[in-house]
This record gives C-alpha cells, sequence and structure tokens, in this order.
C-alpha cells in the first residue's frame, strides 16, 4: 500500500460547495477513475481520503491538498488525468507525488483577497487607515458563542495592491493548523463594521505552509 | 455556468451550490450551433429537483439531438429569490447562466398542486408575461408535464401546449415541429394548431369551455381542428424507450443523492385513492437485462455506490429476486449496494432482507392506509392485518425495532371507529414485538403512526367524492391524538389546510386562473413548504376572487357531472371509474392486474401487462 499527496484547486462553481460535498465529489471521482484505491475497513468501507485543511464556503484553493492510499503503484501522471477526467471542471488536480511532511505540520497560510470596488484608490486608503489602527476588534462567532477579538497582529503586515481602477488585492499570512486558524474573512467584516465598506470580495487561499514558512510537501 | 452578477449575491445566501451549475455530466453545448433551446424549469429547490427522475430523462433525450440544448432551471429559495430582484437579476439557468428569457421553450414539470404559485413566480422572476394570449411570437412557448397535467384546467391560461402521458418522444417531437415551424416562418396560431395534432399534445387555448348556472362545467368545444379528445402518450417498449446514460451530478447533497432506476412503471394494484396507480397505466416492466445494463452505465458515469431501484411499488416487479441476483454479480464487487425504495405490506420477505444490504436496521415504513379492515376494503388496499402483523415479525426477527406506518383519514366512509382502528392496528404492533421470542433483545418498540388528509383526484375512483371539510378533519385528528394507548407508539399528522388547497387545484377548473394570476401578483410561492404557506392569505385571496373554494374540495359531486378533465383521455374509462366508485361503497375489493383484468380501458394501448394477458387468455 502506498499513501499518495494529491494537490488540486477548488474556484468557480465549486467554491460554493462544503468541505463535506468536496469529499463525497473526490469519492465518486476516485470509483469512477478505477484507481486501485484503499477502501476503510469499517462497517461501511469507504474509500480513504484525508485533507490537509479544510476550506470555508465560497473561499477558493489555489493549491490544496489531500491524501489517499493506493493498493498498487501507479505513475503520478496517470492519477492525475484519470482523475480530472472525471471530476467537475471546476476541481482540478494538479499534481501528485510522495508526501514528505506530515498535515501536523502545516502551521500558516498565504491569502489574497481581491476586491470590486469603483474607487480604487480610496478603497485603498480606507484599507490603510483600518490596518493602521492600535487596535482592529472584531466580533467572532465560536462554539463557546460571541466574543471579540483584536485581529492587528494577523493584519497587520497585509499587503495592498491595486490590479487596476476596480479591484485591489490584499495578500497576508494567517496561522492555519490543527490546533487553531484565524478565518481571513475577518478583515472584511473589520472593513464592514470601522469604515462601513462592504466591496465585493473573492478570498484564494494560495498555498499551505509549515512552521518554518516552507511550502507543504 | 452562473452569470458573474450571481457571484457577489453567493456569499449572503443559504446553500449557494444550489445556483452555480458545473456539475460532473452536465451539458454545455455552443450557443451558436444549437437551433431551439429549453429552459427544463423545475418548480422546486434544486435538491428536490436534482432527485427528479423525469427530468433525468428528458434532459437526455432531448440533448441528444445536436440541435436542441435542454438547460436546468429551478426555484431559488425565498433568499436568494429577493437579492435577485433587487439586483435586478432575473432567473438564469444553470448550464449557461443565460437568462430564461432567451429560451424557446419553457418547460415545467407539475409534480404537485402546491408548486402552482411557484411555476408562476418562476416565469415572473423570468420576465415572461404569465399569460399564453400576451406571448404572441413564436418563441416563449410555455410547456408543462408531469402527473398534474391530468388536470391541468387551474392553468390553462398560462400555458401553451401540456403533454399528456409519457414525455420522452412527444416533448422532442414537438420541439421538431417548432424547429420547422420557425424555418418556415409560421406563427404562433400556426405551430399550436399544428402540435394539437400530435398524440399526446393538449392545447388549452383550442378548447371554449362552457359553464351551467350552477358553476359546473357544460361542455368544452373544440376548435380549428383540435381533437374532442386528446389522447395521453404511452410509451409501450420499455426496453427500447429513450434512456439516457449519463446526468448531472449534483456537487451538493440532495434528497435522493443516488441512482434512480426505475424497474417498471405503472401500478397493477388500482388502490381507489391513488392517481399514479390509473394514470400510468398499462403496467409495463423494463427486462432484467435492461435494467443491469442501464444500472451498469449509470455507475460508470456518476461513480455513486447506491441505486435504488424505483416505481411505484417495485415489491410487484416480477422477477425481483432473478433482478437482485443478477445485480449482485458485480455491485458487491464493486462496493455499491442497493436499495427498495417502497415496500408493500405483502412483499417483504426474508429472502429480499437478504439480498438488500444497505436497509438500515434501525426504521422500516409500510402504508397499510387505513386501519379497519373495511375501511382498506373501501380504497381497495388488498391488505389484511394477518399480513402486516406478519411481515413486521419477520423484521422483528431480523433485527428491526422502530416501525413507522402510513394511514390517510378522511377517506369516503369514515366512520369514528374506522378512525380509532388506526391505534387499534399501532397497538397490535406494539403487541407483536413483545410476544416476539426473536425480537432484538435490549431495546423497546418504537411505532409511529403518520397520517395524511385524504385529496380526492381526478381519475380515480373517489373522483366524485366531497373531501372531509377542515373541521371533520381536526375532529379526527383530535380523536387520534387523545387515545394514544402506549408510549411506545407516537402519532404525527399532515396539515389539513394544505391538503384542502391541494384538493382544491387537484380538481379545479379554468376559473381558479384568477386566483393563481392574484396570488402570483402577491408573491405567494413556496407554498409547499410550512416556511412560506400562508392559509389566510389563500382564503382572503378567494374571497377577493368572488371564489368559494368548497365548491372544489367538499362538494359530492353526481356521476352525471361533466369534469374539467373529461376531454383528456388517459384510457381509464369514466365508466370503470364509476363502477370501481360503487363497490367502494359496498366495501368490495377488485382484484389487481395480475390476477384479472378489470377492464379499466388502458388496454386500449396494447402495452405491457394489458397485452400479456391477452396472450395467456387465448
Amino acid at each position: 500500500m502506498k499513501n499518495v499527496r494529491i494537490w488540486f484547486e477548488k474556484k468557480g462553481a465549486a467554491r460554493y460547495i462544503s468541505h463535506l460535498d468536496l469529499t463525497r465529489c473526490m469519492s465518486r471521482a476516485l470509483k469512477l477513475s478505477g484507481l486501485p484505491v484503499w477502501y476503510t475497513e469499517g462497517f461501511n468501507p469507504r474509500i480513504y481520503m484525508t485533507y490537509a485543511m479544510p476550506l470555508s464556503l465560497g473561499v477558493q484553493g489555489d493549491r490544496e491538498c489531500m491524501d489517499i492510499r493506493l493498493l498498487e503503484d501507479r505513475d503520478f501522471s496517470e492519477i492525475v488525468s484519470a482523475l480530472n477526467e472525471r471530476l467537475p471542471v471546476d476541481i482540478r488536480i494538479l499534481s501528485a507525488a510522495e508526501p514528505v511532511k506530515k498535515f501536523e505540520e502545516i502551521a500558516y497560510a498565504d491569502y489574497e483577497v481581491l476586491l470590486e470596488t469603483e474607487q480604487a484608490e480610496k478603497l485603498k486608503r480606507l484599507l490603510r487607515d483600518l490596518l493602521s489602527k492600535e487596535q482592529i476588534l472584531v466580533m467572532k462567532h465560536g462554539k463557546k458563542g460571541d466574543k471579540e477579538i483584536d485581529i492587528k497582529p494577523y493584519f497587520a503586515g497585509a499587503d495592498i495592491r491595486k490590479i487596476d481602477d476596480t479591484c485591489l488585492c490584499i495578500s497576508f499570512r494567517l496561522p492555519c493548523s490543527v490546533s487553531g486558524s484565524v478565518n481571513p474573512s475577518l478583515l472584511l467584516d473589520a472593513l464592514q463594521r470601522e469604515e462601513g465598506e462592504e466591496p465585493n470580495a473573492k478570498i484564494v487561499r494560495k498555498r499551505l505552509l509549515t512552521g518554518d514558512f516552507s511550502e507543504i510537501q | 455556468m452562473y452569470p458573474k452578477k450571481v457571484e457577489k449575491l453567493l456569499p449572503k445566501v443559504q446553500k449557494p451550490g444550489r445556483y452555480v451549475g458545473g456539475e460532473l455530466n452536465s451539458t454545455v453545448k455552443e450557443k451558436s450551433e444549437v437551433e431551439v433551446r429549453f429552459a427544463f424549469c423545475f418548480p422546486d429547490t434544486y435538491e428536490i429537483g436534482m432527485s427528479h427522475l423525469g427530468i433525468k430523462i428528458l434532459y437526455g433525450a432531448i440533448n441528444e439531438r445536436p440541435y436542441f440544448w435542454c438547460e436546468r432551471v429551478f426555484a431559488p429559495w425565498v433568499d436568494m429569490e429577493e437579492k435577485m430582484k433587487e439586483e435586478n437579476i432575473p432567473l438564469y439557468a444553470l448550464e449557461s447562466g443565460d437568462p430564461v428569457e432567451d429560451f424557446d421553450f419553457i418547460g415545467f414539470t407539475l409534480q404537485y398542486e402546491l408548486s402552482y404559485t411557484n411555476v408562476l413566480n418562476m416565469l415572473k422572476l423570468a420576465g415572461i408575461p404569465l399569460k399564453s394570449a400576451d406571448r404572441k411570437e413564436l418563441f416563449h412557448i410555455v410547456v408543462g408535464g408531469g402527473p398534474c397535467a391530468c388536470n391541468p384546467e387551474p392553468l390553462a391560461d398560462f400555458f401553451d401546449l401540456f403533454f399528456l402521458g409519457d414525455g420522452e418522444e412527444v416533448d422532442v417531437e414537438v420541439m421538431e415541429l417548432y424547429r420547422r415551424c420557425k424555418r418556415e416562418g409560421k406563427s404562433k396560431a400556426d405551430f399550436l394548431e399544428l402540435a394539437a395534432q400530435v398524440e399526446g399534445v393538449y392545447v388549452p387555448s383550442l378548447y371554449d369551455v362552457a359553464y351551467n348556472g350552477d358553476g359546473t362545467v357544460q361542455s368544452y368545444t373544440p376548435k380549428n381542428g383540435a381533437p374532442a379528445t386528446v389522447k395521453k402518450r404511452v410509451i409501450n417498449d420499455m426496453d427500447h424507450a429513450y434512456y439516457p446514460d449519463s446526468f448531472p451530478v449534483p456537487m451538493i447533497d440532495v434528497i435522493f443523492n443516488r441512482i434512480s432506476e426505475e424497474v417498471l412503471r405503472g401500478c397493477i394494484r388500482g388502490c381507489r385513492f391513488c392517481q399514479a396507480g390509473f394514470i400510468y397505466r398499462p403496467f409495463r416492466e423494463k427486462s432484467v437485462d435492461t435494467i443491469d445494463a442501464q444500472c451498469r452505465a449509470w455507475c460508470d458515469s456518476t461513480g455513486y455506490d447506491e441505486i435504488s431501484l424505483a416505481s411505484l411499488s417495485t415489491s410487484d416487479y416480477s422477477e425481483l429476486i432473478e433482478l437482485l441476483d443478477r445485480l449482485h454479480l458485480w455491485t458487491e464487487k464493486e462496493k455499491v449496494s442497493i436499495s427498495l425504495p417502497s415496500l408493500r405490506v405483502d412483499g417483504f420477505s426474508p429472502e429480499l432482507m437478504e439480498r438488500i444490504n444497505s436497509v438500515r436496521k434501525s426504521g422500516l415504513t409500510f402504508a397499510p392506509e387505513a386501519g379497519s379492515q373495511r375501511m382498506r376494503n373501501v380504497i381497495n388496499k388488498n391488505v389484511t392485518e394477518e399480513e402486516l402483523l406478519h411481515t413486521v415479525n419477520v423484521a422483528f426477527t431480523e433485527g428491526w425495532n422502530r416501525i413507522k406506518l402510513y394511514f390517510m383519514i378522511g377517506l369516503p366512509t369514515e366512520t369514528p371507529d374506522d378512525v380509532l382502528a388506526i391505534l387499534q392496528l399501532g397497538q397490535k404492533v406494539v403487541d407483536a414485538f413483545y410476544s416476539n421470542p426473536d425480537r432484538p433483545k435490549g431495546k423497546g418498540v418504537e411505532v409511529s403512526l403518520s397520517t395524511a388528509a385524504f385529496v380526492p383526484k381526478p381519475f380515480t375512483p373517489f373522483q366524485w367524492f366531497g373531501q372531509d371539510t377542515m373541521d371533520t378533519l381536526h375532529e379526527k385528528q383530535k380523536a387520534l391524538k387523545g387515545n394514544i394507548p402506549t408510549k411506545r407508539m407516537s402519532v404525527s399528522y399532515h396539515g389539513a389546510q394544505t391538503s384542502f388547497l391541494e384538493a382544491v387545484f387537484a380538481r379545479g377548473d379554468r376559473k381558479l386562473c384568477a386566483v393563481l394570476e392574484k396570488a402570483a401578483e402577491q408573491n405567494f410561492r413556496f407554498d409547499g413548504w410550512d416556511e412560506c404557506f400562508d392559509f389566510d392569505k389563500w382564503m382572503k385571496l378567494f374571497e377577493d376572487c368572488g371564489i368559494d373554494p368548497a365548491f372544489y374540495a367538499n362538494r359530492e359531486r353526481s356521476f352525471d357531472e361533466v369534469f374539467p378533465w373529461d376531454h383528456l383521455d388517459y384510457g381509464i374509462r369514466k365508466e370503470f371509474l364509476q363502477r370501481e366508485c360503487e363497490r367502494a361503497y359496498r366495501a368490495e375489493t377488485t382484484p389487481n392486474c395480475r390476477e384479472k383484468c378489470s377492464n379499466c380501458g388502458a388496454s386500449c394501448y396494447k402495452g405491457g401487462l394489458c397485452v400479456e394477458k391477452r396472450e395467456n387468455m387465448v
């Protein structure tokens, strides 16, 4: 039996399906691919899959990651094409390889937020103002109820770029691990709460990183 | 694919995956290469529509032709609807993202009466004039099919034509006719007159209706060469009928997230309350070979690991055990499980259960439909108490401890004793559990009784019956609730109000078009959903339109009354239904089609069991 790590992107229509729905899509594609996948051995056997880090509904993933197990060897390129043939168009397999690091080692993720606006300069200024505040308080909705948190430490280093007159791009790095993550949409909550702005936003998770900021392999 | 403008709404609505398309196996064509575009509209949410088998068959049948393109449209839930209105985004189809306004055909499947307001609301959201007469060009042809098309009169003003019966062939024929008419520059009126000549096509505007002084129908008069009666379309050979080898696989979870393979069409039983049991006759089965091949094709194109063998009564499939054994030759190896959705009380056997591995041990559902034997004879549900108790004992021995039983209240000739007999039957099931030595140990039994109010429907022996008033139904519900004998039993019931409204539209006539038009103006929709259904608003609406809903729901009809659906011919003769009605009132049962032909009239189609029987008799 062999572990295989698979990188994929989740974009377009597939952005709007939950993590559970994604696993169902993948499971059907794996079944259709005819690859010699390993099934779990419980009462209801299912295709073994484990995901690096679930993606929130609505967020695009440019380089997501999951592991499967194969009972026989297959060329990595064959795995990629067999799955791509059987997946919805907006879920694409990018590559497959032998896993190097463990998913538990993931500690950060890089994000980009694309903002649509009629006044890019003005919005850029508002964002700068927001990020230069002493404290940026937002409500965090958690299992134990809502609480107010300061997100300044997480977003202070965000880079704001103007793509064109109608689009801004903000990039930042956030904690993202099994022990806890910071949701990138908190920045949008703050923008709405502090500046009253609610531009159309597309959040993209660019890559997953380990504790030393190297990409997970 | 969804239009770009929708992107900013999606983060703000529940379940955005309903509105984006992009599924595996969805058919995307090059717009410039197709001649006729068909928007297949399901007047309910994505999760319900995508669970429906008919849409998959017709989608495939239309898209098989390179010059046709069929796309899917579902009713946006109220949160999305509100946002779309705010942003002026019209209703769009999921494959192209194009507005429904761009389509030649707008087709609705009419599955239940309470979806009628959704039909009109979807036309409104698409920006298409509601009334057929206001759509003057040969474009935006609004068509409908499905079980409610057997009395489509409450929708007559809005639809250009209805398909009666099986749709696989007739839908495509009418699209071909449209294509020809378009090329020849014909008018919409020309097209509709030609369409009315196709078997299975009903063009309501080609019939003038006259009413009697008391509001009942006097006559339907055809004009411009339309036939006096419109015969439903039937596909006789289920083995050679069109059947798709793939369908769009939803990315989000839907109600039936699995393959449903139709194993037969029609029903042999003739339960007198059941419209489907009559309008889908004759009873036609697919062969084991066909079902096996179709199941394999669907597994190979979708990746699903569950197949449900669907039909009105799958345990009546004549070679069920052989079929399951054939499927098991490959399904076990490929880790595909098989389930049966509807089991008859007398169709449940240990050898069947052995072959169904996916039935959860937690609960089993049966539908005795009535509590007393007399009442079951009236409705021709030929199931005895002994059979039910035998079946639940098999289930208990096999390890089940939860049984759900479906009943109806408000059936013709029902007495208070018949209602209370529902509880007595439940008690006998509880007792059977405790006297079964092989029952699952360490568990108690749970029997839940679910009761629905009976709705009389066209083309059934009860089409003359006046539905119980809501007061009577409430009394019967109270009698049930107040007399539950044990904690092992629970009783639930479905709303009398929705059943009343269903009864109004099921046997309605064209005068109800005005009510529906006003309902659309006042933004009625999703009446089948508790969140949206507002009974008082409906009553106000009827009052404003000067229409008494009880005339349709509660009035007992005489045998000589002309019905709004009498000019629609489903093969079942009215004399047969009257005979069955008279037998019902005498509590006399009628044998099923396999035992003996009861001469209903469906044999005029010369198909399925009707022909087999004739051969046997020679």
